[in-house]
């Protein structure tokens, strides 16, 4: 058995720690993982992704095209980026907000305000002649809920572990958050890591598999 | 990984990224000495290494530029010390001098240098094949293809090194150096740091002429030997299968062979050789793995250099064998492998059913139609976004006077100059080049050329070049972006910062005092953030009848940010008050900040999670309509 977790997003939303997470709490839990990282510029603001793979009969650090069981994106727009690699009727977990690079709204400016962005509308449209199993969760809420901003990724942590796909059990993403953050935000990234748990068991459980709640 | 998985002494499993694992390898060797000049993707091997320090006895600097740091290293193992460097490909071709001249000379304590080649050129400007390296300069090399290997070999390596007195290389790839997976770790325990008595060792270092032509013949020996010795080594796997069909491969496209053959349902049903010890090559073991067999299939990234090879040594032991690679059209020699592109090769030579990705990448292309595009672009706060505003405002004016411009970028973050939405460079080379380039420029053509370059940059290959056009009476400006750190790699310390390696204190060298000292007429220093009063200045260097100077000086958004929260400061975000904005866009026009977008009204609205607050678009607003968020006390 495995698991191929496709992960994008945008430079400092926090993609490295997340996959650090991941990667600890399967090491402490006897599971084998192997990731391929892409974050070649270290600006933020460009386009980051994570190939994370799960499983005892994995070998490439790459997902093969069309294998990934999850994506999670942790920008909107950047799901379509990469759609290639999720599974017809993968999952999708997908922040709704969309961070607008700047040449698009030089696009928008230079054509007398007669373009538009990019919408979530279009994103989950699109999405959905893919697969439909979209979870949309409004991470910067759930994270300010939290107590601090900066604990999107974290949320997404509490949705992936809701899912009964994902083989590592909620106590070592535990212990891997409360090991990899800093000691200050420990309390805060636990709190984000519950909200994202709620928020899968509400909008996307009815749909997938998922574990018991705990 | 979590700091603690590379620092414990004892024994345990760890997910570890590539670049972790070897500095874990390292330490594990007892090594004592390293130096870097970072460059993606070996940097976390410097940031490791750095972090690392306080815990243990090891010496380190952050270097100038690559030769320097593989000369530190060579220094100390002349005198019987393990020692490690780690480069990118293109840092490689700047410490070449040393290299060849190591071999000739070779070391006395371990000298391992990893040497990372990026394949796709994600964060280089070419697709450099580090391998040839090996075979010219005649030092033995070491490809590992996931993090485990990669700790191995750099332990292994310190070995080799001192066994037969030279340095040895370690070439990664971008997707060996920034793979993670599970690393088994051993127990490990270090001798205190000694100094060496020089005068003991009865060491000499020394070649030319016929001096080197002895060592010449010694380096042939030293090369056959070690040629034996790898013909063992644990490094190199052989997987038996009963077929008539072989694969060889090394590195991370060993990883894509497992995966491709599991991929077409050939596990277990074709031969593999993985080598992993790819200088001097174990001719034998692969004469032995050719010689029964029809085809093989040859999987490397990059040029073709394992399968020259192996068409040489199959013309005496199976003249009949049939070689697909890149000679045969099957891969390519562009850009990097991945599981896919492998798999097709693999279907294509043993006519098996192709994998159909055809139709999944036409249906996502669909779903991508119209999607925008991100480019990097500079961080909110970056200083130099404002240094390019006040500079573009400054070229617009002496256009409009007659004076036109040739723009010479170089290698960092200004770097990000070329993409949209500003696409503005006339060149953008290798460090140093820009500075370099506007020398032979500045005699032939009518333009004023302007050459940019970063202050890690400048101290890494610019003052030879800036020296040159002093003498020579070169006319040029050039502009130095001094963000007090080597940022585009991740914010590491330069001669331009006030620390060094371990974050201790060291002394800062003045660009200004160098600039000077070596005769430049105009020398001028100004606040990046400063835009208004730039331009006017930036105009007189470009009307200066002679070499100018102008260093913009502002640290670095992200390490700014860092050093205020450890100071608990706060970042104070900027918005838009909407009743006095009139939408003239100049924010968005001049500037192109990550941390702007438009509302819903079409007017400029600022994210405070983005904003860095560094004020510069409030200051170019001429509504004034752009404002501090007042915080509460």
């Amino acid at each position: 058995m495995s698991l191929n977790v496709f992960i994008c997003g945008v430079g400092g939303q926090g993609l490295v720690l997340l996959t650090r997470v991941i990667g600890d709490a399967c090491a402490n839990s006897g599971k084998k993982i192997v990731t391929g990282e892409m974050y070649g510029l270290s600006q933020r603001s460009g386009a980051v992704s994570v190939h994370m793979r799960i499983g005892d009969d994995v070998f490439s650090p790459l997902i093969p095209i069309g294998q990934a069981d999850i994506m999670i994106a942790l920008e909107a727009m950047e799901s379509l980026r990469y759609i290639e690699y999720l599974k017809k009727d993968g999952i999708i977990l997908m922040n709704n907000r969309i961070m607008h690079p700047p040449i698009e709204t030089s696009k928008i400016i230079d054509s007398k305000n007669k373009l538009e962005y990019f919408s979530l509308d279009q994103v989950i449209t699109r999405l959905k002649k893919w697969t439909s199993n979209i979870a949309i969760v409004d991470a910067l809420k759930l994270a300010r809920e939290s107590g601090n901003v900066r604990t999107e990724n974290t949320v997404f942590l509490g949705c992936l572990s809701a899912l009964k796909i994902f083989p590592v059990e909620e106590k070592y993403v535990k212990q891997s958050i409360t090991d990899a953050v800093p000691k200050k935000t420990v309390d805060m990234n636990l709190k984000a890591f519950e909200l994202g748990r709620k928020n899968a068991y509400d909008s996307l459980c009815t749909q997938v598999a998922c574990r018991e709640k705990t | 990984m979590v700091l603690k998985d590379v620092l414990t002494k004892e024994a345990k499993t760890a997910f570890m990224l590539g670049n972790e694992a070897i500095v874990r390898g390292a330490l594990e060797a007892d090594v004592k000495m390293v130096a870097f000049y970072p460059g993606a993707p070996t940097s976390e091997v410097l940031d490791t290494f750095s972090a690392a320090l306080d815990e243990f006895d090891y010496q380190m600097e952050i270097t100038s530029n690559e030769k320097v740091a593989l000369e530190v290293c060579a220094g100390a193992a002349f005198s019987g010390v393990r020692s490690l460097t780690a480069m990118k490909s293109v840092g490689t071709n700047v410490a070449s001098d040393i290299l060849f001249v190591l071999g000739y000379t070779g070391v006395r304590g371990g000298l391992v240098i990893v040497m990372a080649d990026d394949p796709h050129a994600h964060s280089s400007q070419s697709e450099e094949d580090g391998r040839f390296f090996a075979p010219n300069a005649y030092i033995p090399m070491l490809e590992p293809a996931s993090p485990q290997e990669a700790k191995d070999m750099t332990k292994k390596a310190f070995e080799i090194s001192e066994r037969h007195r030279v340095p040895v290389i370690v070439r990664t790839v971008t997707r060996v150096n920034h793979q993670s997976g599970i690393v088994d770790l051993l127990e490990f325990n270090r001798k205190d740091f000694k100094k060496v008595k020089w005068n003991q060792l009865g060491e000499k270092y020394v070649t030319l002429g016929e001096v080197a032509r002895q060592k010449k013949l010694k380096m042939l020996e030293r090369t056959k030997a070690l040629s034996e010795e790898f013909e063992t080594s644990e490094f190199n796997l052989v997987a038996h299968a009963d077929s008539d069909i072989g694969v060889i491969t090394s590195s991370v496209s060993y990883l894509h062979v497992l995966e491709a053959l599991k991929i077409l349902g050939l596990q277990n049903k074709i031969n593999i050789l993985k080598l992993g010890t790819t200088y001097p090559l174990p001719k034998k073991l692969i004469s032995n793995f050719i010689k029964k067999l029809k085809k093989v299939i040859v999987v490397e990234e990059l040029s073709p250099y394992l399968e020259k090879e192996i068409y040489v040594l199959s013309k005496d032991i199976n003249p009949n064998l049939t070689i697909f690679g890149k000679l045969s059209k099957t891969f390519s020699e562009a850009w990097e492998y991945n599981p896919d592109i492998v798999a097709t090769g693999i279907a294509l030579a043993t006519g098996s059913k192709k994998p159909n990705y055809q139709t999944i990448i036409l249906k996502a292309k669909e779903l991508k139609n119209d999607l925008p595009d991100r480019y990097p672009t500079f961080c909110a706060g970056c200083p130099h976004r404002a240094t390019f505003v006040a500079l573009n405002q400054a070229l617009k004016i002496q256009v409009s006077k007659g004076q036109n411009h040739y723009f010479a970028n170089d290698i960092g973050c200004y770097s990000m100059w070329i993409y949209p939405p500003i696409s503005h460079s006339d060149s953008s080379l290798c460090m140093g080049a820009g500075v370099g380039v506007a020398n032979g420029l500045s005699h032939v053509i009518e333009e004023r050329v302007v050459a940019i370059s970063g202050d890690s940059t400048f101290f890494h290959a610019g003052i030879p070049a800036l020296i040159n056009a002093v003498h020579n009476g070169n006319k040029f400006t050039l502009f130095i972006l001094d963000n007090s750190v080597t940022a585009m790699t991740g914010q590491q310390f330069n001669p331009s910062t006030e620390f060094i390696a371990g974050g201790r204190k060291g002394k800062k060298v003045l660009i200004e005092n160098i600039c000077k000292a070596i005769g430049v007429e105009f020398v001028e220093v100004v606040d990046s953030y400063d835009v208004k009063n730039n331009i006017e200045i930036f105009r007189r260097a470009l009307d200066f009848d002679g070499l100018s100077v102008v260093i913009s000086r502002r640290e670095c958004a992200l390490y700014g940010d860092r050093v205020k929260r450890r100071k608990g400061e706060p970042i104070v975000p900027f918005y838009v008050d909407k009743t006095l904005c009139k939408r003239p866009y100049v924010c968005l026009r001049t500037f192109y900040c990550p941390a702007y977008e438009l509302d819903n009204d079409k007017q400029p609205m600022i994210s405070r999670e983005l904003c860095d607050g560094c004020s510069v678009c409030s200051k170019l607003c001429p509504l004034h309509s752009v404002k501090r968020v007042e915080v509460k006390k």
